[in-house]
């Protein structure tokens, strides 16, 4: 981040959470977790909601599971050889190509929001975790100024509802997934929350 | 009368999400976003509006487009 100058945004208890939510997410799915990030998971716990019960089961795995054997597993969902089972972009998924229109959509919206893809970071910004790192941003304050719930709902609407919660389901089912099954269901339930709650904003 | 029904439906929001598997389910979830690899993909431009810097413009020239 480049923007250290901007000072921080107060938001509201159920919005800080949300970004976390997202953050965590996109922690997860952005790129092999390091031996840190699986120390953290390890410590999480929970309750039995949808979210709390596969915090403990991720949990679980990232306690017994070696941790070469989860990147193993990240690389084979979501990179592979050649491609992973898995490719988590928007334009993948809405038109079954990667780097089509839904990603130059997004692009356009990024360029009046204000940012733009970090420097060295090679995806393309219509992954998962870049999509889910801009929703936290959004929510914090974090790109200049405080964005509305109504132009949060509607980034979430255009980018991220049409197609996420299928990927979400798609890593819960994949043939190679253990550790990440739970996280595909805490994606799949967050989402869900989502989609009502700004729903009830009254903004449409 | 559209105002507090705006109000209404904010405040039904914070009470949803309030109540939501979100904030109680899942205690631990900032602290393993804090030890995430990188601190984000995205970053604001530099001033107001959009900067094509020399970098973005050899991306979008390798990416055609």
């Amino acid at each position: 981040m480049t923007n250290a100058d901007v000072a921080p945004i107060e938001i509201a208890e159920e919005d800080a959470l949300r970004a976390d939510m997202y953050d965590f997410i996109a922690s997860l799915l952005r790129t092999e977790p390091s031996d840190e990030l699986i120390a953290q998971v390890a410590l999480l716990q929970g309750d039995k909601t949808p979210i709390g019960s596969a915090c403990l089961t991720l949990a679980h795995l990232a306690k017994t599971i070696d941790n070469g054997l989860i990147r193993n597993e990240y690389v084979s969902l979501f990179i592979g050889v050649g491609r992973g089972e898995i490719l988590p972009f928007a334009s993948y998924y809405l038109t079954g190509f990667l780097n089509d229109k839904p990603l130059a959509n997004l692009r356009s919206d990024m360029s009046a929001i204000g940012i733009r893809r970090a420097e060295g970071v090679k995806e393309p910004e219509d992954h998962i975790a870049s999509l889910f790192d801009m929703m936290s941003g959004l929510i914090r304050g974090r790109f200049g100024r405080r964005f509305s719930i109504a132009e949060q709902a509607t980034f979430f609407r255009k980018h991220i509802e049409p197609w996420a919660d299928l990927l979400m389901r798609d890593i819960e089912a994949a043939k190679t997934v253990v550790f990440f099954a739970p996280v595909g269901t805490i994606g799949r339930a967050f989402l869900e929350i989502e989609s009502q709650a700004f729903s009830m904003d009254g903004t449409g | 009368m559209e105002d507090t029904n705006k109000k209404d439906a904010v405040a039904g929001r914070r009470d949803f999400l309030k109540g939501s598997a979100v904030s109680v389910a899942a205690v631990g979830v900032a602290a393993v976003a804090g030890k995430s690899a990188s601190a984000g993909e995205v970053e604001v431009v530099s001033g107001s509006g959009y900067r094509e810097t020399e970098h973005v413009k050899a991306f979008y020239a390798s990416a055609r487009f």
